[in-house]
């Protein structure tokens, strides 16, 4: 237990040093705040642009505040999903490309606690961007178009950000069975893509998916009634969480650190 | 202009803020790191010259870890 | 009681056999220089001692120690090039390293200033690791490598990138480690491992080929060599040269000679003797030794 906050401290210390700490929160509160703004003056950012050609109507129905929170949404699943990803790649295969991990691992380090402190500290990094992102969304919604009920904010925001989990897992996964940062950054982004058009393509079949997350994050804040079939999807998450750390664990144990 | 008389200010500032934070703590890692992938100074141009998305790109791609 | 024992240790990568075989012992309180050319599989030795790599057969078996049991505890490593978190500072990391090896806060905080003084980078411990030379990421890398005072301290060619100065003053730090630990470091340069080590292991081509003390080492590899060159042919002079015990070879050509001998002194002067007692027309006389280098050349070429 010692060890692993050891290795626990040492992951925040470094994210402290690189800034993570402040670009990642901040990065996705912009992400939120985004869609409220632009939607909210579209109307005078298309006037400052020189207006509309003459004879051109305006009828961009105004969006109702659970429309423009749920492209808010679609902010993190694209542009959200691609920083998790870049910034969290290296976060093994980065220590052994470079080396260091040959000096950390010949220490009685247990592979387990390594695996999970990494984890869980790219976790609390990212929950807390995601919460506060979200926060700011809401707020900025709330301003300027109408309050979406606390409650199913709340309920919407632990659906993604379970979603959100299952990816960063995926990308702790990658870090450590593959050498290159990069070949993990990629692999998982493939297999975040894939999962989704299967996901959406057997939408009917699949209603545990855990792809099925985001949609019921957002079906969530449309009709302020929990989703049927959340329950089973967060299950199937959480025990896809636990089943791909336990094999990171085995295969990260099995692989030769040395080259 | 029009549009600084309509925006709602209270608003608007945080991002402002956010925004020079970002700037901010990019060039300054940027003056301490070593080294970046590919050449400083590029990296310098994007912080400054790209409005909200340069200092991003730098955390993402720019700077080299370990 | 051999600290380490190894048996028949074999490693290969797909269809490549790096090491074939290896049998040997460490014993405890001893150093022992793992010598060999680049290539030979020293580093794949070490990191399999270590734990880094999986051997593909044999055995590494620790003193009092289950077959199965992680060693890591009673191990040190240095690799050849040690990288450090760059952002750490090297009080930082090595506080790190000692947490991570058992020891309390409170131990490793008086263990690393111990060491950063024992290692001389005391007045840099709260630099940037990024900011250090080659040399003092070296040193460094020795401390976070003994902060847990391991029983076994395997170093890989730990001055083999170092000036002149700085490798002088790793070996010195090698002789103290040596008090407190049973030392293995792999060097392809045979006179750091005369300087500090009692044992050697020389490694050919994933294999021991030669393995004891120095002095044996030595004894039976060290020659000096005597060149002749007589007005006439030297065969006439030397014939009774070759029962002399002490006398490994002869080689002649016309009237030039060279005397191969482990004991220089000793034929040196009895070629004196009979050069002046039998009058030999001797043109030139020059005695050089064959240094350990030129041996080791010579066992590798074998």
């Amino acid at each position: 237990m010692n060890q692993w906050i050891t290795l626990l401290n040492k992951e925040f210390l470094e994210m402290a040093r690189n800034y993570k700490w402040i670009w990642v929160p901040l990065t996705f509160i912009l992400l939120g705040v985004m869609d409220p703004l632009t939607t909210y003056y579209m109307p005078q950012i298309i006037d400052s642009v020189g207006g509309l050609p003459e004879g051109a109507v305006i009828d961009i129905p105004e969006p109702s505040a659970k429309e423009v929170f749920i492209m808010s949404l679609g902010e993190y699943q694209t542009i959200g999903i691609l920083i998790i990803v870049l910034s969290m790649m290296g976060t093994i295969a980065g220590e052994r490309k470079s080396g260091v991990a040959q000096l950390i691992l010949v220490k009685p380090v247990s592979y387990i606690s390594y695996i999970t402190s990494k984890w869980t500290a790219a976790l609390t990094l990212v929950v807390i961007s995601l919460f506060l992102g979200f926060l700011a969304s809401w707020y900025y919604t709330g301003v300027l178009f109408e309050f979406i009920p606390f409650g199913s904010f709340m309920a919407a925001f632990g659906l993604y950000a379970l979603w959100i989990a299952l990816v960063l897992t995926l990308v702790v996964f990658t870090s450590a069975t593959l050498k290159h940062p990069g070949a993990a950054g990629m692999v998982t982004l493939v297999t975040v893509f894939v999962f989704n058009m299967l996901g959406s393509y057997f939408s009917h079949l699949l209603e545990w998916s855990p792809t099925k997350l985001l949609p019921y994050a957002s079906e969530m804040l449309v009709s302020d009634k929990w989703p049927e079939h959340a329950w089973p999807a967060t299950g199937m998450a959480s025990i896809l969480i636990i089943l791909v750390l336990a094999l990171t664990v085995i295969i990260f144990k099995r692989k030769e650190l040395a080259d | 202009m029009e549009i600084f008389e309509t925006v709602n200010w209270s608003l608007l500032a945080p991002i402002l803020v956010i925004q020079a934070i970002l700037l901010i703590v990019a060039l300054v890692d940027l003056i301490k790191i070593e080294k970046t992938n590919g050449p400083k100074w590029i990296w310098a141009i994007v912080i400054l010259l790209i409005n909200i998305i340069g200092p991003i790109l730098y955390f993402v791609v720019g700077r080299r870890n370990h | 009681m051999a600290l380490v024992r190894v048996e028949n240790l074999v490693k290969s990568f797909k269809d490549l056999k790096v090491i074939k075989g290896l049998n040997f012992e460490l014993e405890p309180g001893k150093c022992i220089a793992l010598i060999g050319a680049n290539g030979a599989g020293k580093t794949t030795t070490l990191k399999m001692l270590s734990g880094l790599l999986e051997p593909t057969h044999g055995s590494i078996h620790f003193e009092g120690e289950n077959k199965d049991a992680d060693h890591r505890r009673l191990i040190g490593y240095l690799p050849q090039h040690p990288v450090f978190y760059e952002w750490m500072t090297a009080r930082e990391f090595l506080e790190y390293a000692g947490k991570l090896s058992g020891l309390n806060s409170r131990e490793a905080k008086e263990r690393s200033n111990e060491l950063l003084e024992l290692v001389g980078i005391d007045d840099a411990k709260n630099r940037r690791i990024g900011k250090f030379s080659g040399g003092m990421k070296q040193r460094l890398g020795i401390a976070q490598a003994i902060i847990h005072r391991p029983k076994l301290i395997m170093l890989d060619e730990p001055v083999s990138a170092l000036d002149p100065f700085g490798r002088r003053e790793v070996l010195e730090l090698l002789e103290k480690l040596k008090q407190e630990a049973t030392v293995l470091f792999s060097t392809h340069i045979l006179n750091d491992a005369e300087e500090v080590c009692e044992s050697i292991l020389f490694l050919h081509d994933g294999e021991i080929i030669e393995s004891g003390t120095m002095d044996q080492f030595r004894e039976k590899y060290q020659q000096s060599k005597i060149d002749l060159v007589f007005q006439g042919r030297a065969n006439d002079y030397l014939k009774s040269l070759n029962n002399d015990p002490k006398v490994i070879s002869i080689k002649i050509e016309g009237n030039k000679a060279s005397v191969f001998t482990s004991d220089i002194e000793e034929v040196k002067s009895t070629i004196l003797n009979k050069a002046v007692k039998e009058n030999w027309p001797l043109f030139k006389y020059e005695i050089s030794s064959i240094s350990l280098e030129d041996v080791f050349m010579k066992v590798v070429q074998k």
